[in-house]
């Protein structure tokens, strides 16, 4: 099969990569699951694209960001802090002096500053841009929708740091040594010959031959070393991103608790179920639509943070595009307003975008979260898991 | 539809357009500054992008949230068929830039058929989400492909500015517009809007009509595309960006979506905010935008006074009208004369180049809350319109398309 894919598409397959790049394409999706969630939530309840999500997303990485900054950890990010222009209007000399190592609680603050932050701008929003436009046409609460999110990624670039160090939020972290699991060993001949390499190194060090023989002696020993490395099947990640994972999977077994067993979440589906209706029963569907913009927030102020902080992504004011559309595409994909469908739109989308880079066409990692809502569409108009219903007169 | 029959019986009125666009053309090279010969050249891109648009989301009902898309396939034909072609040809510069206007449209159209066949099948925001992502995936394959110079752009000669085709594609995509709501052709594009079942019952082809829309509309951005390439004679997938599609769309629905000449004002007024970067030393620009942007304030608010004088005293809200039209470009111009000369002095003009989409959103989001149909909903402009809003008097019928 390898064969007959090198013939037909010129790129060898690395299957040893392949458990590695699966396991990668999860922690991906399931920080596109917890986006995709908001989006799906609110679509649920006002058949509304909060194109602004995107936005919020952005938001709880600098919320996060900042939270770390006012923590006050590792001076040299503080002193590069204070360089950048931006930062200078805040400028604190008395941060400098509170550095306090890097710590499980902190981070659990700045998870929480993140989707506290989160859920009250999403009121905000909803409260002066969508509620008003509640019984417009929807194109024009998506067109309102659109504004916000321009808004806030303008004004953004008017009043935050337009590039922070990446490192800054990467200091918070304590977990940031490598996990490694070996699921299949490397061949033995190549063991073997790392083995011989290592003992004819020592054997040569204790002789006192001279210095290019261990020289070269080590250059083989490294050489091979690479290659036991390249063959074997192994999964290696960091502490941190067995922390997200864990994060993201007490968040999303929270919200399953929150919508299925509690009150708000009964009145959140029957506001999904029917709007109208929902309100004559005696439901205050305002606070419901309150309460569901909060919650969808709150989960991508915890998925921002968790990036920007495990995994180091860079920010700017322009960067909750991207995984925004991405994550609404994974919520299309699943079928939208379906929570279930969220969550396993956003790990295939993950793990589509990994399997592309592993294919080798990690230029088109962009497109194919597209080429597969075509595809999906095509056969199944409601989604994965949604039900396309036939319109009735 | 037969387009021969517009042009055979408004024989005249076609002749009137080219004169005047070749006239337009040959004052704007002799008086005007090249920066300003610029502007008039992409209002005239804008007014074709916005009122096609029109013709798939306003007209039709389709919510296509990515027309940069056909507007890029144009470009980027215009732009390679140049590239490789043009010294080999026998045509002379004028005669081949109408070739790969027609080039531009034809392969738009293609794409266009490409995404409207799936329009059948999928509604309202999964539609929006499917064109959206057709824009990003042909920038992702042309970012990929060497040969169209990849994320760098592709660079060719000759450059031909041809000012007078851009504004004869602009009547001419408004006047196909505007005659085709006359035929019962069109008549089927405004029954799809309104409801799809109830317009199929009475026997329309919802398949013609809606891959109709979708090729009309992508044909004419595709020949602006391949103007636009033509005029540069340099393109890369930037200018094509989900933000150009967002401006069309949003010059569509601010003017109203369905009305034609509300895409055409929108498209007037908002058509030079990517220019901005490059026209900041310019002193005048910043007043020009608060301006603009103060009057299309304006101008909702005398139409919400319009709607609203019914239940008034009518001397009242007259005054109130001619205040607010006078007085709120004038207010927006002081104000932005106020911040130009300020930011001037503390030299902080990069900052002004976001400021401006600030204030592009903030009129969206002001726009949508005070008129969410736009500021001309689905009226048309005419002349029984305008008396109306002059005098304040009620009409004796109510004459709108819908």
């Amino acid at each position: 099969m390898d064969a007959l894919f090198y013939t037909l598409v010129g790129i060898d397959l690395n299957w040893s990569s392949l458990p590695q790049q699966l396991v990668n394409g999860l922690v991906v999706g399931s920080i596109y699951a917890l986006i995709a969630l908001g989006y799906t939530m609110v679509y649920g309840v006002l058949r509304l694209i909060n194109f602004a999500h995107g936005e919020v997303f952005m938001l709880g990485a600098y919320t996060a960001l900042l939270s770390s900054w006012v923590m006050g950890f590792s001076p040299d990010a503080i002193r590069k802090f204070y360089e950048s222009e931006a930062a200078k209007k805040l400028a604190d000399p008395s941060y400098v002096e509170r550095s306090i190592p890097a710590d499980p609680f902190n981070l659990v603050i700045m998870i929480l500053l993140a989707m506290a932050v989160c859920a009250v701008i999403g009121a905000v929003i909803e409260f002066f841009a969508y509620r008003p436009m509640r019984n417009q046409s929807r194109t024009a609460a998506l067109i309102t929708a659109i504004g916000v999110s321009l808004l806030l990624q303008y004004a953004g670039s008017l009043f935050l740091p337009a590039s922070p160090p990446p490192s800054v939020a990467m200091e918070v972290n304590p977990y940031q040594t490598n996990v490694s699991v070996t699921l299949v060993p490397a061949p033995k001949e190549i063991r073997d010959k790392f083995d011989d390499s290592v003992s004819a190194l020592e054997a040569a060090k204790e002789s006192g031959a001279d210095a290019e023989t261990i020289g070269d002696l080590e250059r083989k020993k490294n050489d091979l070393e690479g290659q036991v490395a390249a063959t074997a099947t192994a999964i290696t990640m960091t502490q941190g991103k067995i922390v997200m994972l864990l994060t993201v999977l007490v968040l999303m077994a929270a919200l399953r608790f929150l919508v299925l067993k509690t009150p708000a979440g009964r009145s959140m589906r029957a506001a999904s179920h029917d709007f109208d209706s929902a309100s004559l029963m005696g439901i205050n569907v305002n606070r419901v639509v309150t309460f569901t913009f909060m919650l969808g927030s709150a989960l991508a102020g915890a998925g921002a943070m968790m990036l920007v902080t495990f995994e180091g992504t860079s920010m700017q004011p322009f960067f909750g595009m991207a995984p925004g559309v991405k994550a609404f595409v994974a919520a299309v994909l699943g079928g939208i307003g379906n929570i279930p469908g969220a969550v396993l739109g956003g790990i295939l989308m993950g793990l589509a975008e990994t399997l592309v880079t592993w294919l080798g066409f990690s230029n088109y990692k962009d497109a194919v979260a597209f080429v597969i809502l075509f595809i999906v569409l095509m056969f199944r108009p409601g989604g994965l898991l949604g039900s396309s219903k036939v319109e009735k007169v | 539809m037969n387009l021969g029959k517009f042009f055979a019986v408004r024989g005249f009125s076609v002749a009137v357009a080219i004169l005047g666009c070749l006239a337009l053309d040959y004052a704007a090279q002799t008086y005007l500054q090249d920066y300003i010969v610029r502007l008039v050249f992409l209002a005239g891109i804008y007014i074709t992008l916005a009122v096609s648009l029109n013709l798939i989301n306003g007209i039709t009902g389709q919510f296509s949230i990515g027309h940069a898309a056909f507007y890029m396939v144009g470009a980027y034909t215009g732009g390679t068929l140049t590239k490789f072609f043009y010294d080999a040809s026998p045509l002379g510069a004028v005669a081949w830039l109408i070739a790969m206007i027609l080039a531009g449209a034809a392969l738009a159209g293609v794409a266009g058929l490409l995404v409207g066949l799936p329009s059948l099948r999928l509604r309202g925001d999964y539609l929006a989400i499917v064109t959206l992502g057709f824009g990003e995936i042909i920038r992702i394959i042309v970012i990929n492909q060497p040969e169209l110079g990849g994320s760098s752009g592709l660079g060719f000669a000759p450059k031909v500015q041809g000012l007078w085709l851009v504004w004869l594609l602009a009547v001419i995509c408004v006047a196909v517009c505007r005659n085709l709501l006359k035929t019962s052709h069109g008549l089927a594009f405004l029954a799809v809007r309104e409801d799809e079942v109830a317009a199929q019952a009475m026997g329309i082809n919802l398949t013609k009509t809606k891959v109709t829309a979708f090729v009309i509309g992508a044909a004419f951005a595709g020949a602006a595309g391949a103007l636009l390439a033509m005029n540069e004679g340099y393109i890369n997938p930037d200018l094509f960006k989900m933000d150009v599609s967002f401006l069309i769309l949003t010059m569509v629905v601010l003017g109203g979506a369905g009305s034609i000449t509300g895409s055409v004002l929108a498209a007037l007024t908002l058509f030079a905010i990517p220019e901005l970067p490059r026209l900041l030393k310019i002193d005048v620009s910043l007043a020009y935008l608060i301006g603009l942007t103060a009057g299309a304030i304006g101008f909702v608010s005398l139409l919400r006074h319009h709607q609203q004088r019914y239940h008034g005293p009518k001397a009242k809200g007259r005054m109130i009208t001619v205040a607010t039209v006078v007085g709120v470009p004038l207010a927006g111009l002081g104000l932005g004369w106020l911040l130009h000369t300020f930011t001037y002095l503390s030299d902080q003009t990069y900052e002004l180049n976001n400021l401006r989409y600030v204030i592009l959103a903030v009129t969206l989001i002001v726009v949508m809350l005070l008129r969410p149909e736009g500021v001309m909903g689905h009226h048309e402009f005419s002349w029984k319109w305008v008396q109306k809003v002059l005098t304040g008097r009620k009409p004796v019928a109510e004459e709108s398309i819908s």
